[in-house]
């Protein structure tokens, strides 16, 4: 479970980008909605431990991450993955990319590109497994992206618009891998564009302007949703 | 931290490394170095440099180097001890240099004369006068009228201080004068933009020469190069020792070698092969005389 | 006459990709530790470099040389007049480029590839390793553009260089001086071998960025 507790944060002065923040991440599909701009990313980046929140405090598993030493700092960060919204990739091939989190492990190559191999055939990418990575669709990336996440197997979860500029069927995909693992991990998906990952979602926080201003059941969210469409 | 101390340690070995093949290469560090400054216009036309090519096959363990800019400068890089030895050609301001303790062991090496150069046409009619000053007045009037340009250097060079000497003897003033450009680059460039313009400049010869053999000065031709007032004198110096760090015996070695009778050869016969006519005369055995003509050129 | 064009040539190289080296070991750190501010001077501070990228380089030669003269600051150094000088000016000339370009590059590395290595669970120095893989050609087209400001500037050379032949004498100063000389034809071939040199300086780094 991750929890965070009165987040405040910004990235210049005073221009607070979240503005008391209190949620649990817990078992299941948490989904934030919320405008562009409204603090969804800087929600998750902080949820996942890359960014240190001004005040208040971010709890992995009841520990308190910013008060950890170096090492263990790492050991609970390798609990959680975070993907971005812009798929960043690595230079070289698309195996290099997904295998590099699990090297970093300390994995051996061969079990490495075992693992990778596996992934690669749930989301459907094995034939561009050795492709140069400047090479790609932009969906490609994406599943590329995903795969390296998924392929590490977390407890945590943290996906930054993982839909966004996908094909519909490998939409489906997605969404469909995502809620196989929702009995097993910590999910949370920013979004905002609830239609695809509303059905999914057992918990939905709403963001505005850094503040949060509604956390419910999908449900609710839903009926809200199709009366305000 | 550690990538950028990673990656200064790389660059700091490449750099070393860098500097040493460098240094391997091209250093002059076991060997002599006299530092020179000079008038462009020994420089230019290569006097200068054929003088340190004999001075060499006897000293082959000296290298002299030379930074050509104008006399102005020249005497402004001794001043502040940059350099060991000047060449110039401004008596006034040699004096000037002198009496600040600046310089010490002066001695004239050479003359040629400054030349009054224009367009073939000549729209001031001033070809074939003998008396410069008078040929300043014409142009000044011509300049007016509308009908002819002047550049100036504009740059405290030698020329340019006798240049405004002759002004200042003809009783006119044409600074600030339509007509009247100044260019403020070296000789060359002043001598190209009169070709291009059509315009009066006053010019050394031996510049003027090594130009008109490149083919560059089409326009142009020499119209008073005759008359009092157009002798161009040039000095050479070694910098203060008492005042300034100077390699004041490799100095006087090389002094010593362009007033001796072999140096004073090569200037003699610099460039008559080449454009027909001395760039530059001996002052042996006229030396008196011409300390004389210098003592005159300081009185402005 | 071939001889000395080929020391010209050999010569700029050299005191250029030197003067390039010693921007890039101030420049890279200085860089690295800009971009970690979080504070609004940040954007003023690369405000002026950006700039200073249009720093004359006269000027930048004439402070070089009441700094270095004999009767100046650094006087007992004794290295006014040679290649070192050069170095230094130019070095100080292509810094406000450098850090300008490295601004760039190092913000992108910094928002993109640190936290990417975070968030798939590198330490300190993993991050900083995959960092440095994916900047280091990135790093050298800078070294490259910055290198073909520096052996194209002309101001610097000539003033704290002296245009001294067979030392100080480079590219642009010598090609200063065939003009003086009235010998153009010597000018264009020096102006031709320097606009080759450039031309596949900045091809090189055209074709490395396209590859990454």
């Amino acid at each position: 479970m991750i929890v965070l507790r009165n987040i405040w944060f910004s990235y210049v002065d005073e221009n607070y980008v979240l503005k008391n923040i209190n949620i649990e991440f817990s078992r299941g599909i948490t989904v934030v909605l919320g405008p562009n701009g409204s603090g969804k990313t800087t929600l998750l980046k902080i949820a996942s431990c890359l960014y240190k929140p001004i005040r208040g405090e971010v709890l992995i598993d009841d520990i308190n991450y910013w008060n950890l030493n170096e090492e263990e700092k790492i050991r609970f960060r390798r609990k959680i993955v975070y993907v971005h919204e812009k798929p960043i990739l690595l230079r070289g091939s698309v195996l290099d990319n997904i295998i590099y989190g699990l090297i970093i492990r300390g994995y051996s190559r061969d079990e490495a590109i075992k693992k990778a191999h596996k992934i690669s055939k749930e989301l459907n990418i094995t034939s561009i497994l050795s492709r140069r990575t400047e090479t790609l669709s932009i969906g490609e990336r994406r599943l590329v992206t995903l795969a390296r996440a998924l392929v590490l197997d977390t407890d945590y979860l943290l996906l930054d618009d993982p839909i966004a500029h996908l094909h519909p069927s490998t939409r489906e995909l997605v969404v469909d891998i995502v809620r196989s693992m929702k009995d097993e991990k910590v999910i949370a998906i920013a979004t905002h564009d609830p239609l695809s990952t509303l059905k999914i979602a057992s918990k939905v926080i709403i963001l505005d302007s850094g503040r949060i201003v509604n956390i419910s059941e999908p449900r609710n969210i839903i009926d809200k949703y199709i009366l305000e469409y | 931290m550690k990538k950028f101390l990673m990656i200064l340690i790389i660059l700091v070995t490449i750099t070393t490394v860098t500097t040493i093949v460098y240094m391997s290469v091209f250093g002059k560090e076991t060997l002599r170095v006299l530092k020179v400054s000079t008038t462009t216009s020994l420089y230019v036309t290569g006097l200068l440099e054929k003088l340190a090519e004999e001075f060499r096959k006897e000293y082959p363990n000296v290298v002299i180097q030379f930074i050509a800019v104008g006399t102005g400068r020249a005497l402004e890089i001794a001043s502040k001890g940059d350099v060991d030895m000047v060449f110039v050609h401004a008596p006034s301001l040699e004096h000037k240099y002198i009496n600040r303790g600046t310089l010490v062991d002066g001695h004239i090496i050479a003359y040629n004369y400054f030349v009054i150069v224009g367009p073939k046409d000549d729209p001031a009619g001033i070809k074939g006068l003998n008396n410069p000053v008078k040929a300043l007045r014409r142009i000044y009037n011509a300049g007016v009228s509308g009908m002819t340009l002047f550049i100036s250097r504009g740059d405290n060079s030698g020329t340019h201080i006798r240049e405004l000497a002759l002004w200042r003897k003809a009783g006119l003033n044409p600074i600030g004068q339509k007509w009247y450009i100044e260019s403020g680059t070296g000789m060359s460039k002043t001598l190209m933009i009169a070709n291009e313009r059509k315009a009066y400049t006053l010019s050394d010869i031996g510049t003027y020469l090594k130009l008109k053999g490149e083919g560059i000065l089409g326009r142009l031709e020499v119209l008073v190069d005759k008359g009092e007032g157009l002798i161009n004198i040039y000095s050479a110096y070694i910098v203060n020792p008492e005042k300034y760090k100077v390699n004041y015996e490799l100095a006087k070695l090389f002094l010593e070698f362009v007033l001796s009778r072999k140096g004073q050869k090569i200037i003699n016969e610099y460039g008559r092969k080449l454009f027909g006519r001395p760039l530059f005369y001996s002052a042996y055995g006229k030396e008196n005389e011409l300390k004389e003509l210098w003592n005159t050129l300081l009185e402005h | 006459m071939y001889t000395e064009i080929y020391g010209i040539a050999l010569r700029s190289l050299l005191i250029s990709s030197t003067a390039t080296l010693l921007a890039l070991v101030w420049s890279i750190p200085f860089t690295a530790k800009l971009i970690s501010i979080r504070h609004r001077s940040k954007d003023i501070i690369i405000g002026i470099f950006n700039t200073l990228i249009g720093l004359p380089t006269v000027l930048v030669g004439l402070v070089l040389y009441l700094l270095f003269s004999y009767s100046g600051p650094l006087g007992f150094l004794e290295l006014l007049y040679t290649p070192y000088t050069i170095i230094i000016g130019e070095s100080i000339l292509i810094t406000p480029l450098v850090i300008s370009l490295l601004y760039e590059v190092f913000s992108r590395a910094y928002n993109e590839y640190w936290e990417l290595a975070l968030t798939l669970g590198a330490d300190k120095l993993q991050a900083y390793k995959l960092i440095i893989r994916e900047v280091i050609s990135d790093i050298f087209v800078v070294s490259l553009i910055s290198f073909s400001r520096a052996i194209g500037e002309l101001g610097v050379a000539l003033i704290v260089g002296g245009n001294i032949k067979g030392y100080t004498r480079v590219f642009t100063t010598a090609i200063a001086l065939e003009i003086e000389k009235g010998e153009f034809e010597t000018a264009i071939i020096l102006g031709l071998l320097l606009f080759i040199v450039v031309l596949s300086v900045i091809l090189t780094a055209r074709i490395i960025k396209r590859r990454v």
